[in-house]
Order: structure tokens, then sequence, then C-alpha cells
């Protein structure tokens, strides 16, 4: 992964805005109406399932997709296997600095290694 | 001697002031943003930002996964419509969060819920439910303050991250990673029943399949859409037509302390 942006900081400014702009609304419009009136049930039924697929989705993106042809990578083993003990780590201590620091050693030592 | 001693885990100090007590209850937390945040902070510098952004994407945006994101994408040249989009999606499930909260904040203003939503995170919010719900005392300032506690330990490691990036030449795909791991972990907090794991491998091949039709990030949007309204038409369906279905039924985890937490969508 090289650095070969080339935005100015005036850019990276706005995206800034925008980004607290898309960050702030579902963190406040749902606790401003909900505070005041009851949830839908079918919205919070539905939205338990939004943070699993979409986690799961960026992870197949960091593992198996290229992030410059979109094609399909089946050969990161370093990264698959590192997966692996991550999971089992977070399952295990339930603990996202342990898991954190574990992914890193893992990928660190695996692509030294394979 | 026929003096009691208090258990100090027990029996909280009624004389510690607030900051003290609710700084003990951050602490695990804020320890653990440290190392995200470095690993954050280093790419946010890679992709460009400076010392002085990286603070202030760290203050207003406050999502590992969102400033991860931005790195990312910015790396990879994406537009920037493509980017907040992204982020637009990424950010969507505070949506669940702080509604699950709002029972506890019945009654505030405004202006508080205004202030509560933008220290909004994930794993605050997961601290701060598990107080709600398990302390009646807790009150609303107590739980904003650990969410300023959180969010002043996610920014400085952030500046240090990218102070670190601009004095070091680091790899970069393994400082990434620590992403990955992140979400992972986040995963495997959110499995809850045989259901929950079905829907996880329907949206890694549906990722898969339109991130590579799309030949752009679009295709996580389309696959996170689509996965979480099978996830909820499959639910809806197996609890009206066979309720003792072993797909509905929960998963054992260990740590049981943190089920009060996993429970946080059932209301």
């Amino acid at each position: 992964m090289n650095a070969v942006n080339n935005w100015n900081s005036t850019q990276h400014f706005w995206l800034i805005i925008l980004g607290f702009v898309v960050a702030f609304i579902p963190r406040f419009v749902p606790l401003m109406l909900f505070t005041k009136r009851a949830i839908p049930e079918w919205f919070n039924e539905w939205m338990k399932f939004v943070p699993v697929s979409l986690f799961t989705a960026l992870v197949v993106k960091d593992i198996f997709i290229d992030s410059s042809s979109y094609g399909l990578v089946l050969t990161n083993y370093p990264l698959m296997i590192a997966a692996v003990i991550v999971i089992y780590i977070a399952y295990r201590t339930r603990s996202m600095a342990v898991s954190v620091v574990v992914g890193l050693a893992g990928v660190f030592l695996l692509s030294m290694f394979l | 001697m026929n003096k009691r001693r208090p258990n100090p885990k027990q029996v909280p100090d009624p004389t510690e002031p607030m900051w003290r007590s609710t700084l003990r209850v951050a602490m695990p937390l804020n320890l653990s943003y440290i190392p995200i945040g470095l690993a954050c902070g280093i790419l946010l510098h890679a992709a460009g930002f400076n010392t002085f952004l990286t603070g202030l994407v760290s203050l207003l945006v406050f999502s590992g996964g969102g400033q991860f994101l931005i790195a990312t994408m910015l790396t990879i040249n994406s537009p920037l419509l493509s980017i907040v989009l992204m982020l637009f999606f990424l950010e969507l499930r505070y949506a669940l969060l702080s509604s699950s909260l709002s029972p506890y904040l019945k009654g505030q203003s405004n202006r508080f819920l205004f202030i509560f939503a933008v220290s909004l995170n994930d794993e605050n919010y997961a601290i701060n439910y598990l107080k709600f719900a398990t302390d009646k005392k807790w009150t609303v300032r107590e739980a904003l303050m650990v969410e300023h506690y959180s969010l002043l330990f996610w920014a400085t490691s952030n500046v240090i991250g990218s102070l670190i990036g601009s004095a070091l030449k680091i790899d970069l795909s393994v400082v990434h990673f620590a992403l990955t791991s992140l979400f992972l972990y986040m995963i495997v907090m959110q499995l809850k029943s045989h259901l929950t794991v079905l829907i996880c491998l329907v949206s890694a091949v549906l990722a898969a399949f339109f991130m590579i039709i799309t030949k752009s990030t679009l295709g996580l949007v389309i696959a996170t859409i689509v996965s979480s309204l099978i996830g909820f038409g499959l639910e809806e369906l197996l609890q009206k037509k066979m309720p003792d279905s072993h797909w509905l039924r929960r998963l054992h985890s260990p740590g049981s302390k943190k089920s009060v937490v996993e429970h946080s969508d059932a209301n």
C-alpha cells in the first residue's frame, strides 16, 4: 500500500466536515426521535443485522479483494491465518485491545515466514 | 481487630469524586484505544493528513472504522462522494446503538442529546449500556464523562500515531490489519445466534460477488443492505413458522458479564 494521494489540506478539511455530518446523523436522529416516542419494532429488527453484515463485507474486502483491480485474491495466507487467530482470540478473551495487538503481531510474523 | 475491611471492588467509595469513579470505569477502554489509535494515526499520516487534521478527524468523526476507511480510501484515490457514502453506511450502525440507549436518555434536552451523540462510539456505548442496564445509580452525566474520556484517549493516540508516522518508516499493510482485526473482533461480539453466523457467510459471499461485479466499494454497500434484509426476513419467517428452530438459538459466549450488552438490540 503506497501513499499516492495528492489531495491538499483544504480538501481533507471538507472531507472531515462531510464525514462529521454522516457520522453524526445516525447517532443523533434516533436519539432525538426515540427519547420522545417508541422505536418501531421492524427498524430495530432490521438494524441488528447491519453491523455484522457490514463488518463481514469489510473483512472480505481486506483479505480477499485486491484494492486496485477488485479481483478475487485467494492467496493472502498470512492475512487468512491471522484472521482465524484473531477470531479465536476475540471469542476467548472478548477484549478489543488483545485481539488487535495479537492480530498485528500475527500478521507481522506470518508475513515474514510465509 | 474487628474492623471490617470493605472490598474495594464491590463497594464504591461514596466520597470518591465523579471524575475518578468514571475514569475507573472508562480505563480498560481507554487503554485499548491506544494501539488502535496509534495505528490509525500512522495510516492517516500516510494518507496525507497532517497532524492537526488527524486530531480534528478524531474529534469530529470519532470512529475507528470510519477513520481507517478514510485513510484506506484516500490511498487508493477514491472520489470524495464515494468516501462519504461508504462512511455513511459504515456509521449507520450507530442508529442502532443510539436507539437502544434512548430509553435511558428520556427527558434530556436536545442540547444534551447533541453533545451525547457527538461522542457516542461502539465501545463507550457498550460500557454505558452495561452500566445503565445494571447500575440504577448510573447517571447520564457519568455516561457522558465516560464518552469524553474515551474521546480524549482516542484523539491523543491518533495525534501521537500521526507524529510517529512522520518520524518512522512503517510497513502499512501490517498496520492496516489493525482495522481488519478490529472488525473481526466486532463480528465475533455480534454473533448471537446461528442465524447471525449464517448471515455472516451470506454477507461474505455477496460482498466478494458485488465488489467484483461493480469493481468498486459500492459492492460493500449493496452486500450490506441485501444481507441485512435477508437476515431480517429470515428471522421474521423463522419466528413465525418454527419458533424452536436451532437457527434462533443463542450461541454460548465466554465472558458472560458482557451478555447484558449483547442483549441490547432486543428491546
